[in-house]
């Protein structure tokens, strides 16, 4: 509960320090960590508004995106099944991208439809991702996995090398950042996530908002508990989150947005990365 | 008595009169519903009834625990499916011919011995076949029944090998795997499928995609079943090639019941990929726990396939149109038909809470299992089929948003949104392109119809209500199902999925939350504001012509998989002087496999064709012949 509760309140910390540092790593004077919660106080205090001939799909999305968000976090306190997670980040995707054809606006769709395309790899390489990392445990459970990956002898294996490098391309994906989206702009040439988020106002906005902070949280607590050396949990997501969020600044600041037709060849390489870590398992 | 109750069943079904039609339809519900009740009185108690299989020829009829779940499954989509037609079919000759049909598929798994199962196989073919061309009296239902028929009766003689030949050996092995395959779509012996299966009516449609290739599975595991490793091999990579590509073909279409046949295929992979994982699992909980992954999701594909043609079916009634580009806004003008088809299309995608979600979990968590077990190849193989599978899964998501948003979300659309006057003549117009430059009027747009009648309401509704069941506690079936496999084991009954010793879906619990929190965050939402504006379209004034298109939701994942699908694109200037544009995605089978066949089967006969000169001196010079070589054969002493 109370895991669930500090990913809640948290999650927009981490956007917030991504913004930050990149900021400063381009010589700027940026914005604060928590300027993520001032934008959601102001959106908070101001009404949703629904477009002419919108339905209920519309003004459910945000919600259900929330929710399913909910779950995974719970999903993840509670120690539940990893491949569960799956499913429930494809069902946020899915309830945004509904609400993008229930208005009908062709930003929202562009939006949606790259957004969809591209989960296609990014769903293969995050099952693979996680397949890789619950061999040690040889079973999907998130505490086992947990468990099984603590201690340094596991970094003598060459998979667990490969299972790294795959699951460092699915936090790029999953969390929406450079290279392969670029949250920043609102360029319909090049906008993935942001494009279903143009229609909505008010608390609408504000909970797809925070939905975006969730799964930067879910898959860098993901990274920190199973991917990278972890011994108790509070003390490693406290050293490893910030670290992860310089280290997708700095990668946002060298890197230069993909070109979108681009991006399943890097998430093609991740799986075929992560393919020939599950060969060199250990007999 | 099961015969004795089918000849009744037909004789009243042949009934033109529609109250005898309606009567007729009644009865066979009825009917069905008692084969269903045996079917689930065989699975829950365990114990056969009737014969046992045997290889002779003498007729016997028998249920074991098996061919029980089969029909039972095939009670629950026919019972809904004869409500669906009382207020749907018109034609006496099609309710008889679905009676015919039903009796073929209770009878194939009632059938104990070899020639009871071929006569009922046949008969499963042809039903079908005689309801297209009495509905479809036209060149394309001509060209549709041709290739279907062709297609699995080519195939089907691996039926007739196989069990003729009787399990244990390769060649019954791969015979089963052609004949069973043919008549299941699995790639690359699929083409008939997505011919055939739009073209039929409604309820034979749901049918015919809920159960006729699910009947097909079953074939082939009673036949083939369990089987060496190479088996296992195959069934993985014919059933993940059979995912991806009925998943990415899906995409390509654009009428609504050919799209839901493609996505037949993929679902038939999905489950023939979890039989594989089956035979190659050592292990006998997790080989039995895989199998029972790929008869819960024959029950739930065959559960949203009905419920979506039925839906599909009543949507072409209002409308009548099934083209995605025409329709749009069933929502909003059949509101209890787009509700159930929402939920249809949330189960086919694969979404929590529903019963897509929960025989898809357990179909990644076997294979991934397979992969964990040990073994270089298992390895690469559960991986990478892990990989496909999980990419399907994602592409069904694509899919059916794509579906939900086009057909049921929005404003009902009229003709001139997006226009697809190519798509008739097997190609496909791009959005805005057509709608500017074919200018199509086409005659039947989606005017305003009302939603469907009772019977078929219900029936969609009850399909509804029963993906929201089986998505909340599957784990009641999945014990049952653990048991029907070739090496049975115990599952403690939970109503989530819950894994003796590897992990557990609680799926109750995680339903209960998503709805609670969404129920909380949309009270939590405050007050809202309609706008006076529709969405922003850069300020120009909104016209349907503007909405998407499937083909353009489906854009970016089209050009990333070029290489795959290898479209054909025309531009072309029309007599009128307007241009078209059209794209054909041809099939890699079709390419690879048919177009050779027929070309070679041409190539034989024309050679086969000098033999017959018409001249009557030729044709006595090869009796001549005929005589003479069997004498020299005798006088050898080779005839005896």
């Amino acid at each position: 509960m109370i895991a669930v509760l500090a990913g809640i309140l948290l999650a927009p910390l981490l956007p917030g320090t991504i913004q930050t540092g990149k900021a400063f790593a381009q010589g700027r004077r940026g914005t604060s960590p928590i300027q993520p919660y001032r934008t959601l106080k102001r959106l908070w205090g101001k009404s949703a508004v629904d477009p002419e001939g919108t339905g209920v799909v519309y003004r459910a999305a945000p919600a259900v995106a929330a929710a399913a968000l909910l779950a995974a976090l719970g999903t993840l306190a509670t120690g539940g099944d990893a491949l569960a997670l799956v499913g429930l980040l494809a069902l946020a995707r899915g309830a945004v991208a509904a609400a993008a054809w229930d208005t009908g606006n062709g930003f929202a769709l562009m939006g949606a439809a790259r957004d969809l395309a591209l989960a296609v790899f990014a769903e293969a390489l995050l099952v693979l991702a996680l397949l890789l990392i619950a061999q040690p445990a040889h079973s999907t459970d998130l505490d086992a996995m947990r468990a099984a990956t603590a201690g340094w002898e596991i970094w003598s294996e060459p998979s667990h090398w490969c299972a790294l490098l795959a699951f460092a391309l699915v936090i790029v994906a999953e969390t929406g950042r450079q290279p392969v989206d670029n949250p920043d702009t609102h360029l319909e040439l090049t906008m993935i996530h942001e494009g279903p988020l143009l229609e909505y106002a008010g608390r609408d906005l504000a909970y797809l908002h925070w939905v975006a902070a969730a799964r930067h949280w879910l898959i860098l607590t993901l990274a920190a508990l199973l991917y990278l050396p972890h011994a108790d949990s509070v003390a490693t997501l406290v050293v490893a989150l910030p670290v992860l969020c310089v280290a997708l600044a700095a990668v946002e600041t060298a890197q230069a947005k993909m070109r979108i037709l681009r991006v399943p060849a890097l998430l093609g390489l991740g799986a075929l990365i992560a393919l020939a870590g599950a060969a060199a398992w250990p007999a | 008595m099961l015969a004795g109750a089918g000849a009744l069943i037909v004789a009243l079904g042949g009934a033109t009169a529609v109250w005898r039609l309606r009567l007729g339809l009644g009865v066979q519900a009825v009917g069905m519903a008692v084969l269903g009740a045996a079917g689930v009185i065989v699975v829950v108690g365990g114990d056969a009834v009737g014969a046992a299989w045997r290889a002779g020829v003498s007729p016997a009829l028998g249920l074991d625990g098996l061919s029980g779940f089969f029909l039972a499954l095939l009670a629950v989509t026919a019972v809904p499916a004869l409500i669906y037609a009382r207020d749907y079919l018109r034609s006496g000759v099609v309710g008889a011919l679905l009676a015919a049909f039903l009796l073929a598929l209770s009878g194939l798994l009632a059938a104990r011995d070899v020639s009871t199962f071929l006569v009922f196989w046949e008969l499963m073919t042809v039903a079908p076949a005689a309801a297209i061309l009495v509905a479809r009296p036209d060149a394309v239902g001509r060209s549709s029944v041709f290739a279907y028929v062709a297609i699995t009766h080519l195939g089907g003689a691996g039926v007739w090998i196989a069990l003729l030949l009787g399990p244990g050996s390769a060649v019954a092995a791969v015979a089963a795997l052609v004949g069973f395959g043919t008549k299941a779509g699995l790639v690359p012996l699929h083409s008939w499928l997505p011919r055939a299966h739009p073209v039929a009516p409604a309820p034979f449609s749901a049918l015919m995609s809920g159960l006729m290739v699910k009947v097909a599975l079953y074939g082939l595991i009673r036949f083939a079943l369990p089987g060496p490793a190479w088996l296992g091999f195959v069934l993985l990579g014919v059933g993940v090639a059979s995912a991806l590509g009925g998943a990415l073909w899906a995409l390509v279409q654009h009428d609504l019941k050919r799209l839901l046949a493609y996505s037949t295929i993929e679902n038939v992979g999905v489950i023939v990929a979890a039989l594989g994982a089956s035979v190659l699992i050592a292990d006998p909980r997790w080989s039995a726990l895989a199998f029972a992954a790929a008869l819960l999701h024959t029950a739930n594909h065959a559960v949203f396939k009905a419920l979506l043609f039925l839906g599909a079916g009543a949507i072409e009634r209002a409308t009548g149109t099934l083209s995605l580009d025409r329709l749009g806004g069933i929502a909003r003008t059949m509101p209890w038909t787009g509700a159930a088809m929402a939920v249809g299309c949330a189960a086919i995608a694969g979404l929590p809470p529903l019963n897509g979600f929960a025989s898809e979990w357990l179909a990644l968590r076997a294979l991934a299992e397979l992969a964990l077990e040990g073994g270089v190849a298992h390895a690469a193989a559960g991986a990478a089929a892990l990989a496909g599978i999980a990419a399907t899964a994602a592409l069904a998501l694509l899919c059916f948003v794509m579906v939900a948003g086009r057909v049921l979300l929005g404003a009902p659309r009229g003709a001139g949104a997006g226009g697809d006057g190519a798509a008739a003549s097997g190609g496909a117009t791009m959005g805005g392109h057509a709608a500017t430059a074919g200018g199509v009027a086409a005659s039947r747009g989606a005017a305003a119809p009302g939603d469907a009648p009772g019977g078929m309401r219900a029936a969609l509704l009850f399909l509804a209500a029963l993906c929201v069941a089986l998505g909340v506690a599957p784990g009641l079936l999945l014990p049952r199902l653990a048991e029907l496999a070739p090496v049975p084991v115990h599952v403690p009954t939970a109503l989530g999925l819950d894994l003796p010793g590897a992990g557990s879906l609680p799926l109750p619990a995680l339903a209960l939350a998503l709805v609670v929190a969404t129920a909380l965050l949309i009270r939590a939402g405050g007050s809202r504001r309609a706008a006076p504006a529709p969405t922003w379209v850069c300020g120009q004034p909104v016209t349907p012509a503007l909405g998407w298109t499937a083909a353009g939701f489906t854009k970016p994942l089209r050009l990333i998989v070029e290489v795959v699908l290898r479209p054909r694109r025309t531009l072309a200037l029309d007599a009128d002087g307007a241009l078209r544009y059209t794209r054909v995605v041809g099939s890699p089978a079709g390419r690879l496999l048919y177009r050779p066949a027929v070309r070679g089967a041409l190539r034989g006969a024309a050679v086969a064709r000098r033999l017959q000169t018409g001249n009557v001196r030729t044709y006595a010079a090869y009796l001549l012949a005929l005589v003479l070589g069997l004498l020299a054969l005798v006088q050898t002493g080779a005839l005896g």
